[in-house]
Order: C-alpha cells, then structure tokens, then sequence
C-alpha cells in the first residue's frame, strides 16, 4: 500500500513531566522537601523511611506516600512513627507516577509538610523514568545485592542525586566488597552523594538524617514561588 | 514492565495526531527508544498489539528504532560509546563521563498513513 509518513516527534512522557512539572510548583509554593526513593525489592525502603520519620517526626513536620502494588501494610508500619502516612495501591503498575501523587495528595490531611517522603514500588527499571515532582532522588542499594548493580540499572542510579547502601550491619557476613560497589555507583553517576548506613542498627543513619535535614532547610528558607 | 504503559502514551499521540489530521488508518508507527530505557522490545510489540487493537491503528506495525548509550568524554573532548554494562565509562580513556548525548529517548517519530 502506497503510504505517506506524517511526522509527529514528541516525547512519550511528557505528559508525566507536565503533571511532575505542576507539582514541583505546588511544593515550591509550600516549601516542601520532596524525596522519591527507589530501590529493588527488599532494599530495606521501609525501615529506612520508620527510622527516618521517627526521627524527625518530632522537630519536622514530615509524612509519607508509599506505592506499592499489593496492600497497605507498609503504610501501617509506617505510621506508627506518627507521621502523618497514605497507602497508594498501584495494582498493575510497576511504578509510581505524577498522576498517582497529585490524587493522593487531594484530600489527604496531612497539614503543611516540611518533608514528603514518597516510597516508590520495589523496581529499578520502571520509576527511573518517572518524575514525580521530586528534589532529592534517592536509589538504595543493599549489601546483600550484588557490587554490580548500579551497571544493571544505570539510570535509577544516573538520575538520583543519593545513593545509600543499606543493612551496612551485614557487609561483613555476606562478603560485602565497599570499594568495588562504589566504583560501580561512580561508573553510572559521576556525582552521586553515597552513604552508607543501617537503619536496624543506626550505623551511618545521623549523616543521612542530617543530609535531608540540609535540604530541606534550604528549600523551606527559599521565598516560595514568584508573584 | 512499563511497557503497557509506554505503548498507552504512544497509542494517546498517535490518536491525537489521527484524529486533528482526519486520518482514519495507521499503517506503521516509528518510535525511538534508548538504551537506557529498559525497555524491553519483545514487550513492548506485543503491548502494542493489545493497546492499539479497536483504534486507528490497529494491526499496525511498531517499528523501533534503538538508540545505543553514547556519553560525551571531557577528557577526549568527544562523544563515546561505552561499552555494554560499563555504564558511563569512556572506552578510550577510561574516565567517567557526567554528560548522556543518547540513551535515555522514549520518543514517537512520525506514523506512515495511507496516501
């Protein structure tokens, strides 16, 4: 069949980047912190967000989303730092997007936030390409998994800004090799901030909480929008 | 697996273009994706298949067209091709290269339509 080609060239997320683009002004405006954080499955996400809202839930004012694809039982493990927390149950999405985060965000009384935490799906691939109107993306990265998997899922590593090593308490019984995993991390994300920390022992987690404390004074002290 | 969703944003474009053009039938349509992407090819023909079955396009052919990583090397002062699973490590020099020319595209190119 004789065919003529019409050109369209546009960019298959631009839609997600709008929406992200709307929310990143709706939390300049608010002047909150925004953290997106990524990891596998099992990366420890969710011990490390109950530590970090139960520490600063007393002198921040800080709440949680968390997507995941089944249940809300992270959600309850989570709120019991009193933090103000909401479930986002993605079923067959592997990610989380800006649509998700602007309808959770619509009704849910959590008051003014100083730091919105937001727990993405367990998946590397998928939410890398997501923007969800974050500040600070930060990819977790545990001593059981791998020294190599930053150069398996370059860009969730190449688009955050941190990149913590979890359960630091068991790099010595599982053979954890330091230096080759963040020769790895440095091989996809030249200027990636790397921790190292264990949220069950508190290893590393002072430097962590202080980092997001950094930012999220910065952001609090910018003047909110323009006009 | 974002595949189904990608095939969805591609299917929203490719409906829109049809329907401000009047064109009733989708031949072919021509995407670019990245390497970076993770985008699994096999997954993302068959979620084409499933989302655009009933439209315009459907029985249309997905053709993709993939985009290798290539980094721009400041110390060569030139853009490289690393190699697969080196992440951004310049082949020649071996220094780590801050800055992706190519590799990250999610981009529908054009469609072929009936004459």
């Amino acid at each position: 069949m004789k065919y003529r080609v019409v050109q369209i060239e546009q960019n298959i997320m631009r839609k997600n980047d709008a929406l992200a683009e709307t929310l990143r002004g709706r939390f300049a405006q608010s002047g909150t912190l925004v953290v997106n954080i990524l990891s596998s499955p099992g990366s420890g996400k969710t011990t490390l967000l109950e530590q970090t809202l139960t520490r600063l839930a007393a002198r921040r004012k800080v709440g949680a989303l968390v997507g995941d694809q089944a249940t809300d039982n992270d959600a309850r493990r989570l709120a019991r730092s009193g933090a103000p927390v909401r479930q986002i149950t993605t079923a067959a999405e592997c990610r989380l997007d800006a649509d998700m985060i602007g309808k959770a965000l619509e009704g849910w009384n959590c008051g003014p936030l100083d730091i919105l935490f937001i727990e993405n799906v367990g998946n590397l691939i998928c939410p890398a390409e997501y923007d969800l109107g974050e500040d600070l993306r930060v990819v977790l990265f545990s001593v059981t998994e791998g020294e190599d998997k930053p150069l398996k899922y370059p860009l969730a590593f190449n688009t955050s800004q941190v990149a913590a090593v979890t359960k630091i308490d068991l790099a010595e019984a599982v053979g954890f090799d330091g230096d080759a995993a963040h020769a790895s991390i440095r091989q996809v994300s030249p200027g990636v901030t790397i921790v190292e920390l264990s949220a069950r022992t508190g290893a590393g987690m002072d430097a962590w909480i202080d980092l997001v404390e950094a930012r999220a004074a910065e952001k609090g002290r910018r003047p909110a929008g323009v006009g | 697996m974002h595949e189904l969703s990608v095939a969805l944003g591609l299917l929203e474009g490719v409906c829109e273009t049809a329907s401000r053009d009047a064109i009733d039938r989708v031949l072919a349509v021509h995407v670019r994706v990245g390497a970076l992407t993770g985008i699994a090819p096999e997954a993302l023909q068959f979620s084409w298949e499933l989302a655009s079955a009933g439209t315009v396009a459907e029985k249309s052919a997905l053709k993709i067209d993939h985009i290798p990583l290539i980094v721009f090397c400041d110390r060569c002062a030139s853009e490289r091709r690393p190699a697969p699973a080196s992440g951004l490590v310049c082949p020649e020099c071996g220094s780590t290269c801050a800055t992706i020319v190519h590799g990250r595209e999610l981009q529908l190119v054009a469609m072929e339509v009936p004459q």
